[in-house]
């Protein structure tokens, strides 16, 4: 009696093979539905509408986008390839300035992008967007 | 004699015990790092830009046209839904990152807009997608 006991107990083992079943099909799932493409993107800083930080205009360079895709900074119209050394030289002047973007509505994204990122170019540590009504 | 054998065969089972623990550990790392990316629904021509990081956090992905409409979770949708969109994404995966894929061509000021509508739902951390040069 005790014998036939200790015998059943030693083939009483788990049953595994539903759990590594379960197991197998997680791991397709979730290897199919992995996706490891991450967007590249520019970080913005877009002040809010309500408690508006007056900036002093001292401190401002502003850099202003016409509807035709026109870039000028301080007010001079400059080309593209310009706007990196345009925004070096006034941080030279002013170096605590940040570099405010006011945009036409009408203004492809693809300058506000370019303008964006050719100031991060220049050093300008803060820069922000508004927009032209 | 018979039974001996029998016995025998039972016993030489293959050791599955190292392949669960690889299949684990393999699940654990894709749970870990899936992130589930919802389409936008369609692939606009991103601004170059030199600047531009890897959004770790970008999850949440909102997509303008050339001809300014919105696109979200492969579906067409107004600039009013665009708050409340946001907010369901968010309150779905709260620790996510908005990145706007704006179309070079699409208008700064439903850009700017859009930006508006995601700050009011309440999430700070937005960034412009773009194309490494």
């Amino acid at each position: 009696m005790k014998r036939k006991y200790k015998r059943k107990k030693d083939e009483s083992e788990i049953n595994i093979t539903p759990l590594l079943d379960i197991v197998f099909i997680m791991l397709i799932f979730f290897i199919v539905t992995t996706s490891f493409v991450k967007e590249i993107s520019l970080d913005v800083n877009r002040p809010t509408k309500s408690p508006v930080k007056e900036q002093k205009r001292s401190e401002v360079i502003s850099v202003r986008i016409s509807a035709e895709g026109q870039i000028f900074v301080q007010e001079r119209l400059v080309d593209i390839a310009a706007v990196r050394a345009n925004i070096e030289a006034n941080l030279a002047i002013k170096p605590s300035a940040s570099v405010v973007i006011v945009s036409d509505r009408d203004a492809a994204a693809g300058f506000l992008v370019k303008v964006i990122d050719q100031s991060r170019l220049a050093g300008a540590k803060n820069v922000s967007l508004a927009a032209q009504k | 004699m018979l039974r001996k054998k029998r016995r025998e065969e039972e016993e030489s089972e293959i050791n599955i015990t190292p392949m669960m623990d690889i299949v684990f550990i393999m699940l654990i790392f894709f749970i870990v790092t899936t992130s589930f990316i919802k389409e936008t629904g369609i692939n606009p021509n991103r601004p170059e830009a030199e600047t531009a990081i890897r959004a770790e956090q970008g999850n949440i992905l909102i997509a303008i046209s050339p001809s300014d409409q919105i696109w979200m979770n492969k579906r067409p949708i107004e600039l009013e839904a665009v708050k409340f969109m946001i907010e369901a994404a968010h309150a779905e995966n709260p620790e996510s990152s908005v990145v706007i894929v704006a179309d070079e061509l699409a208008s700064t000021g439903l850009v700017l807009d859009v930006m508006d509508q995601i700050r009011s739902s309440g999430i700070s951390k937005i960034s412009l997608s773009a194309r490494k040069k």
